[in-house]
């Protein structure tokens, strides 16, 4: 289920490697994270028992382990394989939901804090591009329906 | 110098207007040429868009280097996750061909083109790399002789090194470089090249990004240093947020949080408020404290120049 996102050949020369785990803040730091065996899991076909654990939210895409992979692959494209796994069956966190449905609607993360940027004699921010952006994602959308429907 | 464009990013914008400030201060004051464009979207950011939707992902980013591109203009931004997300668009879609064609065919529905081409920099690499040491020096009024600061560089200023190829992904120097520049010691930590963790925030496991702080500000708090100096707008949030809810917990770590163009901006005679220091959650009193006596004392080279200017003339007189 997760051919085409992941390249199994280097996904299983990284099973049998691990090197970067001693330079995964994670792995070093929070109890129980261990992307080897996500990626066991992944080539085993039992990627699915992962969805709806927090541990793959846990990487923080610090890219530290796709530096030091000899493959430059890392443990990190299993990991985002498995938060788009997790995000298209509407397993991930709320805070992901509420940022990006604020993304999709302003094309931003958050507006320019108007009284703040006033005290501080900030000049006024180059104007949003929303308009644009929600008409090219409209186009997107379409684009994406269009070759769904093929 | 050639004109350059400002990405600003959401997170400065939103919650951290006095970074702004303090940023277009020392722009301003160095005469960098450097323009506000309009119509930029959120970079956009990598955890709560590339990990819903990569396509999005690719062409929004396309999108916004394709404003700069309009303008002829190069893109500097002093936010390390906007530089990051951009530089990996970017260098995804020159490396593919097929991909970057499907991007600018939508975007010609809009009336942009992405060709791949402005250079794209963090705002240290730019300063260490194109503004130079030298005019760094000539803008600077006071040093920070004497004063211990711990660099913390941030995952995204050098990484992923393919797409931004500006310093050593795992043994980075300009920041560090920038920050003897400045006259102050950079102090070695071994928690110097760790991910603040605050990304952990952003998928509410606000428990473990604390966790992930204090590790950093533990080790600070030991080292003794007298502050330490960021340039990314997400790290900020950890350290100087995170530090203070902990502090308010009872935790006392006492690590002033600056970034990069606060210690510029201060050296180059900018005072506190011009720099918007009052509004960091962690007090920087104590770094300026200590600041105004380390500078105030004669340096121990001044001291021993006298005592020889002294016996010279002494010899003189036999």
């Amino acid at each position: 289920m997760l051919d085409g996102v992941l390249n199994f050949d280097l996904l299983d020369k990284c099973s049998k490697c691990g090197a970067c785990f001693d330079v995964c803040p994670s792995c070093l730091n929070i109890e129980g994270y261990d992307p080897r065996a996500v990626i066991k899991d992944i080539l085993a076909g039992q990627s699915g028992r992962w969805a709806s654990s927090i541990h793959v939210w846990q990487c923080l895409e610090c890219h530290q382990c796709l530096e030091m992979c000899y493959q430059h692959y890392g443990f990190e494209n299993a990991m985002t394989a498995m938060r788009l796994y997790a995000t298209a069956k509407g397993m991930h966190p709320p805070q992901v939901k509420r940022g990006w449905d604020m993304f999709v609607k302003t094309g931003r993360l958050g507006e320019p804090a108007a009284a703040g940027r006033k005290k501080l004699g900030l000049p006024e921010p180059g104007e949003s591009g929303k308009e644009e952006f929600l008409k090219l994602l409209k186009l997107y959308r379409e684009a994406k329906k269009g070759s769904q429907a093929q | 110098m050639k004109e350059f464009a400002v990405f600003w990013g959401c997170t400065i914008q939103a919650r951290f207007p006095f970074l702004e400030k303090s940023v277009r201060t020392v722009m301003e004051g160095m005469g960098l040429p450097y323009r506000d464009l309009s119509g930029f979207t959120c970079c956009p950011e990598k955890s709560l868009v590339n990990n819903v939707d990569h396509g999005l992902w690719l062409l929004t980013g396309a999108r916004n280097v394709a404003l700069a591109e309009a303008e002829g203009l190069n893109i500097v931004s002093p936010c390390t996750g906007c530089v990051s997300n951009l530089s990996t668009v970017k260098s995804e879609l020159n490396a593919d061909p097929r991909k970057k064609g499907e991007v600018n065919a939508l975007l010609n529905g809009v009336g942009r083109r992405f060709e791949g081409r402005a250079g794209l920099s963090h705002l240290v690499p730019f300063f260490h790399d194109e503004v130079g040491a030298q005019r760094i020096r000539s803008a600077m009024k006071k040093d920070f002789k004497g004063m211990r600061v711990a660099v913390h560089y941030g995952c995204h200023m050098m990484r992923p090194s393919h797409a931004l190829k500006n310093d050593d992904p795992l043994e980075p120097k300009k920041f560090d470089n920038l920050v003897r520049t400045l006259g102050a010691e950079s102090v070695d930590h071994s928690t110097k090249l760790m991910c603040c963790g605050q990304g952990l925030d952003r998928v509410d496991q606000h428990d473990t990004a604390l966790h992930m702080a204090r590790l950093k500000l533990r080790e600070l708090k030991n080292r003794a240093v007298d502050a330490m100096v960021l340039c990314c707008p997400s790290c900020f949030l950890q350290f100087d947020n995170n530090q203070h809810l902990m502090e308010k917990e009872g935790e006392r770590f006492g690590v002033p949080v600056f970034y990069f163009t606060d210690l510029m901006g201060l050296a180059m005679g900018y005072t506190a408020d011009e720099l918007g220091l009052g509004l960091h959650r962690v007090d920087a009193g104590p770094f300026l404290k200590k600041w105004e006596e380390v500078s105030s004392r004669p340096s121990s080279r001044t001291a021993f120049e006298e005592e020889m200017r002294a016996v010279t003339f002494a010899m003189d007189r036999l």
